[in-house]
């Protein structure tokens, strides 16, 4: 991005638009860092209005230290630099770089280190904050040739790790990935020290963009893929597997296609996070299916649902993966070795994502692969991630059951279904997770940032409510969220959602009960917003109210009672936050 | 207007937002309270973009005003 770009970036702004305020604590003139950070924060937040601001000239600590004094910031951008570590290490200082100076160097970053993050520790939930370790080199201070590590450089190094370690555990700071930034930016082309000594910004132009880039997908991660479907031969694995026949495909280093292995091997990892993998194939299924009993698989066949094999065109194979996992195209990533399969199924699903399997270009595989991790990858793994593509098995049976047999009434009132509400799950990253990539069954599509959604809870009156459900079939695990405060005799509900894998189980029923119930209010008012994709809801309400709404309405606890379909679930509540451990 | 002026004037409208067009030409450190050190450095810096030059931070102290810099920018330009 150039600097023009930026700047207009974050001058053509809805003037109205909610604002995004971002801190950025740096020791060093943030100049042409800030302008880049705005933009590219701005162009992960385009309905918002996003501002940075600095701190003072040098005082990093401060910034951070003094952050609770004012009203809380929506993000903090951190960009530490070897010169907030000890001024020393300040290419505008004038401060000796003798040999009595290294050693006490080394101890006053560590002390730095600690303000730093006991400053982070201090700061309360709400804002989200990102942070870059040092990026630009060590001024030639210590005694050893530049070639080798000093041991300062190490020590200074270590102390680092530890700091950065100590945030990690407690989740709350995102850090930039140094060698990812490396790629972007070369070491050797991060410096301008020119500029540095005229105007206090140490940073190339390049290296800010790159910096503040890399900032902003800390401070403002995309919405992680759910799933992805992949092809079989010569992707899954090497070979046609109906030519040469199940036991002759390989994944392996001896037969030169350990490609497909590391490939296994992603797929199997993504699918222990939650994600979704399933696999479209032209194949005879009863190959496929003695191809999967192989014990030295690297992904395991439990891992995979659903299977589409069969002769017809891959497109249909998608909807269909798409109808049983319910989530929508643009959710999912296709991988396919044929550009011509890839484009078949991009005419039909527009919105999907299509990769080709580059089966013969090692480059542009590992490339692939890192983007998949990318594209899918989570910072943190929920309980509900382990049991996700199993209760989508089991739901898939659920339906199958529903829907053949016995009459909904007498399954509904068979299937042991147990729903929780829990009280006490503000702290949950899985409640925050559900609401911003539900698209479904969503009161009106907004999306919270970790700030947005704090603010919402303190206020008095508030009221969050996660749902969980298990039934014979298995877990669900938490598959809804509602979120609003009370006023006066009604809850205002500003936020519900719930899960597409939780339907035509008349959980929403028992969720409303449980509301009305809780708070003893006469009615709820629904922040209700017609969206392309939450028509599921809306049909809810339309059986409720006996029609669709247009916007916000309210629902008395009398509409409520004479339209509610009668209902099967054990409720339990969990009202104590000690319940999570 | 000539192509230099045009493309210098549309420099100044994205660092200075709030200056009015008619008001440009005439811009200065002196009458655009916004021109600070960090405005003069991000103007530097688009001005760059937009001729596809580098500029010396050296020259940034003399470089004041539009017109000194649209001068600076004739002289650029011919050498090149």
């Amino acid at each position: 991005m150039k600097i023009t770009e930026a700047l207009k970036i974050t001058q053509d702004v809805w003037r109205d638009a909610r604002p995004f305020a971002v801190t950025l604590a740096c020791g060093f003139t943030p100049l042409h860092l800030q302008t880049f950070l705005a933009a590219h924060v701005q162009q992960a937040l385009p309905d918002r209005k996003v501002t940075v601001s600095s701190g003072l000239y040098g005082g990093l600590v401060g910034t951070i230290e003094v952050i609770n004094e004012s009203p809380l910031p929506d993000g903090l951008v951190i960009a530490l630099e070897w010169a907030d570590l000890d001024a020393r290490l300040d290419f505008r200082s004038a401060g000796s770089w003798g040999r009595s100076a290294t050693n006490d160097i080394v101890a006053s970053a560590s002390s730095v280190l600690d303000r730093v993050a006991a400053a982070l520790l201090r700061i309360p939930a709400g804002p989200r904050v990102a942070l870059s370790l040092p990026t630009l080199p060590l001024p030639p201070l210590f005694h050893t040739a530049g070639w080798l590590a000093s041991r300062h450089e190490i020590g200074l190094q270590a102390h680092l790790a530890c700091f950065v370690a100590e945030l990690a555990r407690d989740g709350r700071v995102v850090t930039v990935n140094a060698q990812r930034l490396a790629e972007e930016s070369p070491a050797a082309e991060r410096l301008d020290l020119k500029s540095d000594l005229y105007t206090g910004l140490p940073y190339t132009i390049h290296h800010a963009d790159k910096l503040a880039s890399q900032l902003a997908l800390a401070l403002v991660p995309p919405a992680p893929k759910k799933g992805i479907i992949s092809d079989l031969d010569d992707t899954l694995w090497s070979g046609i597997v109906g030519e040469v026949g199940p036991e002759a495909v390989t994944w392996d280093l001896a037969s030169h296609t350990q490609l497909h292995g590391l490939y296994q091997k992603l797929l199997a990892s993504l699918g222990d996070c939650g994600t979704l993998i399933a696999v479209a194939s032209k194949n005879d299924p009863a190959v496929v299916e003695k191809a999967f009993q192989r014990t030295d698989l690297l992904l395991r066949p439990e891992q995979v649902f659903p299977i589409e094999v069969h002769w017809k065109a891959k497109s249909g194979s998608v909807g269909r993966i798409l109808e049983t996992w319910n989530i929508g195209a643009d959710s999912v990533i296709f991988v396919d070795d044929s550009p011509m399969e890839l484009a078949e199924v991009a005419a039909a699903h527009p919105e999907i994502e299509c990769v080709l399997f580059p089966k013969d270009d090692y480059d542009a595989c590992l490339k692939m692969m890192r983007h998949l991790r990318d594209r899918c990858g989570k910072e943190q793994i929920s309980a509900d991630d382990s049991v996700r593509l199993e209760s989508i098995r089991q739901g898939a049976a659920f339906r199958e059951q529903a829907t053949s047999g016995a009459a909904p009434e007498s399954f509904l009132a068979q299937i042991d279904a147990v729903v929780t509400f829990d009280f006490a799950a503000a702290g949950e990253a899985r409640v925050l997770e559900l609401v911003n990539k539900t698209n479904q069954f969503n009161l009106n599509g907004r999306r919270y940032t970790e700030a947005d959604w704090q603010k919402l809870l303190v206020r008095p009156g508030a009221l969050l409510l996660a749902v969980s459900y298990e039934d014979k079939f298995g877990p669900l695990g938490t598959i809804a969220v509602v979120a609003g405060e009370m006023q006066g005799g009604s809850f205002h509900a500003e936020a519900w959602v719930m899960s597409c894998r939780a339907f035509a189980r008349r959980i929403e029923h028992q969720t409303l009960k449980m509301l009305f119930e809780t708070t003893g209010a006469r009615e709820i008012a629904f922040d209700f917003v017609p969206t392309a994709k939450n028509g599921p809801l809306r049909d809810v309400f339309a059986g409720l109210l006996g029609e669709a709404p247009a916007g916000a309405f309210r629902l008395t606890r009398s509409q409520f009672e004479e339209r509610c379909p009668a209902l099967y679930h054990e409720v339990r509540e969990v009202r104590r936050a000690e319940a999570h451990g | 207007m000539d192509e230099t002026r045009d493309r210098l004037t549309k420099c100044f409208q994205v660092v200075f937002p709030d200056l009015p067009q008619d008001a440009v030409a005439g811009a200065s450190t002196a009458t655009v309270a916004a021109w600070d050190s960090v405005a003069a450095i991000t103007l530097m810096n688009v001005v760059e973009d937009e001729f596809s030059i580098e500029m010396d931070l050296d020259d940034l102290a003399n470089l004041d005003s539009f017109e000194t810099l649209y001068s600076y920018l004739q002289k650029r330009l011919q050498v090149a």
